[in-house]
């Protein structure tokens, strides 16, 4: 065996342009493959961290059936061991505690139906960035006894930053909940049904509000890297008590999950269509290779080489040579995902402006995932290897005499 | 001429050699077409499906209507505006609406809904609500209602079910009306599905002791190019109490969508141009180094290195120019049986449906397309011809001659 | 307040025997309609996790016009809520305003109840809406009951399958009620009992709502004080008097 490996290897340094042309068609596919992928999953990535941190999170700490009902009969007092357990997990990064309710808001004349939500303002804002959306007036803070509403909701009300508004709901176990609140700030959304509905109070407000004193109707979670959410998720479901759940974003959100499952399917499809180019690119290679050396085959089949030796040898040569451009092509393809990864490419035009507009940052997410570094090496790999098969029908084909004389010499 | 012929003739010298890079052009552009069929079909079917859902290509609402959506704030002097809308040559059909919040109950449970009272046939021009019922039938009897498989499914009820809906008439005094299930349609947005109950304006008016007001009008334009040309001069017609609308004025979450995959197709697509270019690159560098002997042999008998450039990308134009027609042929053949056949994408038909794309994805090419890809196809295999022409032309005779294969 | 007071379709004065389900109902119905009530109430609400009990006053003329005044908890004391036909005011005393509740509030829960803005205001008439069957006679709550059918017209705009409904021989007094949705499911129960006299007329005192798609729920009412015809007439349910009631 090592004496045919010692055989492909000269062989294989005996010609080094063609070694070099073959193992590089192998470096570019490996390349493009990884770069395409880590690019598709870079952008689910996105996607997800983008939709999560608008509004759900990576994971929410809620009372039991809060999720369906949403009522304040779900919600729950923080326990200290809850708090604590948390606040010491390595792999959370934020814990946005929240109250949220449904409720009358009221200026003179005009009555609107809308969501008020109690934030921990320094929190909500680390995760959704909601300071960043202040079009008026000032963000609140934990003090706060005033509103902050959305811009559409404020057109709708024909109030501005000082006006007073009435809010009238329901508390917890059913009391009236009724306040006349100073309008402190004004937020833009770019969902038109956010922009038009949303506000916000401070969490202690919002705990005398609905008097619901110490409770929370959830405890939003942003985790460090989205690899982590399900084992944190196990890790705080087996301490939790029975009344609690924790919930991820695709229980909470499916139709996002599906989404990106959508996406990915079209996906998987250019990705398809990419190994197809690929294969033809490389398969094209290998038969330009084969054809080239007919005479060199046909010259060591007449002088006794057996076929199957010969066999052996080409087949160990395609390995090496698919090895050598796929190493190749991951140490290549290495340096330029990292880069990307930590410096995206920036879009630019009217595209850009749509995308500040929705408050994402207009760039091209790339992903760098060692998964995708293994698994498209292995897909390129076996294709190298499935194409580089086609040297062994040739020489199982090749009549020795007219191959040395140059006349094509197959079979 | 003389190049021309040579060339030519080189092709043809190497038949497998050829068909090699022929192949590999062909596939390429296959491919090529093949994908952005597929992206362009994901993007037409995503807005398609919005516009027949109830989009339209152009909206009419009261500027008041859009900021509060009362049911006193109905479109002015309707059979005016109607007239304006028939009159103008690019409208192609339209559509009145009634539209009331209001709520559904069964007798387990009750939601909000917006009501949306129709003129059938006027609707069937317009949007796909009739060719979205999955059991019962469309609007025909007097008192007859079709909700969404969703609402169906929250409301606990099915086909020939008692609904009753409750919706403050023009006085503002509740009205409480039952309605039979008549149809339950399933669109590929199950929000929309979840949100909407559709009745016949004739009940309606009945209801309210008045003509059922018009809150909407939606039409269907001829040419989607002329679509903002299309709006402006509607509202210009108009007076100015009615706001005139393009679907991408009211859905941005859509353009945006739409402008993303665009986006990150067109990516997909120059990666897959890129890999094509340097597939053919080291498919012809074999070929030259293949043939080393040969252009040494050419040289040493005195041809100019220049034509011997020009010859070899003139090879590779010939090449990929017959590649090309094959792959134009294959792409098209590919595109031509899937545009009716479509690709099942139904794994996920549910993400899709949330999404509201169709789970069946049908490539859809615009012709422009074939020619603009064949030229960027042409263009890709003479910068692939170059490095191997290049290396060529750098032989020396001596040594190319007595190089062994 | 309608709902609260369905319990109140009595009429103690007419006694007869061989009468048609219709006459039965409609006998109480005749009663009860244009009656001009007070009465002192305390609900208590029962959920899985707490229960509470809110005291009220509340000033009718049925079936259009409530005034309900809340004595107790403290922390709403002095809220008023007003319907007039089938609109829903609200007096918050803490910021001294009236706000109409909004058909999008409809749905909401009356003050942490199994009832609903909309229960509160749905208007259907028993006689009207519904086609009457006499099912027999039956015991319920210790007193000899009609047991009547209740089976909407097709154009009413109830969302009942069915009710049938118990109603005392000798006392008229609505005893209980089972409303069903179109599939023959029982949906909600009410339940009357502990009669007491109340200005004259026999009437349960205690009454009982059971969602049973909500297990552990429940909603009762106490009547402490009812009074008939007093002085009052429609002006008496106004916006600008919601303030002044006590």
């Amino acid at each position: 065996m090592k004496y045919y490996f010692t055989f492909a290897w000269r062989n294989l340094w005996r010609n080094k342009r063609r070694t070099v042309l073959a193992a590089s068609s192998i470096f570019f596919a490996i390349m493009l493959a990884l770069m395409m992928r880590s690019l598709q999953l870079g952008s689910y990535d996105y996607m997800v961290e983008t939709s999560v941190s608008f509004y759900t999170g990576y994971l929410q700490i809620q009372g039991k059936g809060y999720w369906e009902d949403r009522s304040f009969d779900e919600s729950f007092e923080p326990t200290d061991s809850l708090l604590s357990l948390i606040k010491h997990h390595p792999h959370i990064t934020t814990i946005n505690p929240r109250i949220e309710s449904v409720a009358l808001i009221s200026h003179q004349l005009e009555t609107r139906i809308v969501p008020i939500t109690g934030i921990d303002a320094e929190m909500e804002n680390k995760m959704t960035g909601l300071k960043k959306r202040l079009v008026k007036g000032n963000y609140l803070n934990d003090s706060s006894q005033g509103i902050m509403i959305g811009e559409g909701l404020a057109e709708r009300l024909l109030v501005n930053v000082g006006d007073t508004l009435i809010v009238f709901g329901q508390g917890y176990q059913g009391v009236t909940a009724a306040d006349q609140l100073i309008i402190e700030g004004i937020v833009r959304f770019p969902i038109p049904q956010l922009n038009n509905a949303m506000a916000f109070v401070a969490l202690p407000k919002a705990q005398t509000l609905f008097n619901i004193t110490n409770r929370l109707t959830s405890i939003v979670l942003m985790v460090d890297n989205a690899n982590n959410m399900k084992s944190i998720q196990e890790d705080i479901a087996a301490k939790l008590d029975p009344n609690l759940v924790v919930m991820n974003w695709e229980q909470m959100t499916p139709e996002l999950v599906q989404a990106i499952e959508a996406d990915s399917a079209s996906g998987l499809l250019m990705l398809t269509i990419l190994y197809v180019v690929i294969g033809f690119g490389v398969f094209g290679t290998v038969m330009m290779m084969a054809i080239e050396r007919t005479r060199e085959f046909g010259l060591l089949i007449a002088l006794g080489m057996k076929r199957g030796r010969l066999l052996l040898v080409t087949t160990i040569e395609a390995i090496i040579v698919s090895l050598i451009g796929a190493i190749s092509g991951m140490i290549g393809a290495f340096p330029i995902i990292f880069y990307y990864s930590r410096n995206p490419v920036h879009v630019t035009g009217d595209l850009a402006k749509a995308y500040l507009a929705w408050g994402l940052e207009p760039i091209v997410p790339v992903m760098l995932e060692p998964k995708i570094f293994v698994t498209q090496t292995l897909v390129v790999l076996s294709i190298a290897l499935v194409t580089s098969l086609y040297p062994l029908f040739f020489i199982r084909k090749i009549k020795p005499v007219s191959a040395i004389q140059g006349r094509g010499g197959v079979r | 001429m003389m190049m021309l012929i040579f060339a030519w003739k080189n092709i043809w010298r190497n038949k497998k050699r050829s068909f090699i890079i022929l192949a590999a052009t062909a596939i390429g552009l296959a491919a090529g077409i093949f994908s952005v069929g597929l992206m362009t079909g994901m993007y037409d079917s995503m807005v398609d499906s919005a516009i027949n859902r109830g989009l339209g290509n152009i909206q009419l609402h009261t500027t008041a209507y859009k900021r509060d959506q009362l049911i006193r704030q109905y479109l002015p002097n309707i059979d005016s505006v109607v007239q304006v809308i028939k009159k103008y040559p690019d409208v192609k059909s339209y559509t009145t609406h009634s539209i009331i919040e209001g709520m559904a109950s069964s007798a387990t449970i009750a939601s909000g809904v917006s009501i949306v009272a129709i003129d059938p046939e006027l609707e069937k021009s317009v949007t796909a609500v009739s060719k979205s019922i999955v059991e019962g039938t469309y609007l025909e009897k007097p008192n007859s209602i079709i909700i969404g498989k969703k609402l169906a499914d929250k409301l606990k009820i099915k086909l020939r079910s008692r609904v009753v809906l409750s919706f403050a008439g023009m006085d503002g005094n509740i009205i409480y009306a039952a309605f039979r299930v008549a149809g339950i349609f399933k669109t590929d947005a199950s929000l929309f599905d979840g949100m909407n109950v559709f009745i016949l304006q004739n009940d309606l008016s009945t209801l309210l002791g008045t003509q059922a007001p018009i809150h909407e009008i939606i039409l269907r334009t001829h040419n989607s190019l002329l679509l903002e040309q299309t709006k402006n001069e509607l509202q210009h017609q108009l007076p100015s109490s009615i706001l005139v609308e393009s679907w991408r004025d009211i859905s941005p979450d859509m353009k945006l969508t739409a402008d993303i995959t665009d986006l990150t197709n067109m990516i997909f697509l120059g990666m897959i141009l890129f890999a094509l270019l340097f597939g053919l690159t080291n498919t012809l560098m074999m070929s030259v180094l293949d043939r080393v002997r040969d252009f040494g042999v050419l040289l040493a008998v005195g041809m100019y290195r220049r034509r011997l450039f020009s010859m070899i990308i003139l090879e590779s134009l010939f090449l990929s120019f017959t590649g090309g027609i094959v792959g134009v042929l294959i792409g098209w053949g590919l595109v031509q049986y899937f545009k009716t056949q479509g690709i099942d994408l139904s794994v996920v038909s549910k993400g899709l449906s949330a999404y509201g794309i169709p789970s069946m994805l049908y490539p859809y090419i615009r012709s422009n397309v074939y020619g603009e890809l064949t030229v960027m196809m042409i263009a890709t295999s003479i910068i692939a011809a170059m490095y191997p022409a290049i290396k060529a032309v750098r032989l020396k005779p001596v040594d190319a001659i007595r190089t062994i294969a | 307040m309608k709902t609260f007071f369905i319990f109140c379709l009595i009429n103690l004065a007419s006694i007869s025997s061989a009468q048609t389900a219709k006459e039965i109902l409609q006998k109480a119905i005749d009663l009860m309609y244009g009656k001009k009530t007070y009465s002192v109430i305390t609900m208590t609400i029962t959920k899985p996790t707490w229960t509470r009990s809110v005291s009220m006053k509340a000033w009718s003329i049925e079936p259009d016009y409530s005034i309900v005044y809340i004595t107790e908890p403290a922390r709403d004391k002095g809220s008023v809520t007003l319907k007039r036909k089938t609109e829903v005011w609200n007096w918050i005393p803490t910021v001294q305003k009236t706000i109409k509740i909004p058909p999008s509030m409809m749905l909401a829960s009356w003050m942490g109840s199994d009832f609903t803005n909309d229960d509160l205001v749905r208007q259907s008439s028993v006689i009207k809406d519904y086609d009457h069957k006499l099912l027999g006679e039956e015991q319920c709550e210790g007193y000899n009951c009609y047991k009547i059918e209740l089976i909407p017209k097709p154009e009413a705009g109830v969302v009942w399958g069915k009710i049938i409904t118990w109603i005392s021989k000798k006392e008229y007094m609505q005893l209980k009620e089972e409303f069903y949705d179109e599939d023959g499911v029982l949906v909600r129960t009410m339940v009357g009992s502990k009669p007491k006299m109340f200005d004259g007329h026999l009437l349960p005192s205690y009454s009982e709502m059971i969602p049973h798609n909500k297990p552990g729920n429940k909603t009762s009412f106490e009547t402490k004080e009812l009074d008939f015809d007093i002085d009052i007439t429609p002006d008496f349910f106004s916006i600008q008097n919601m303030s002044r009631v006590k």
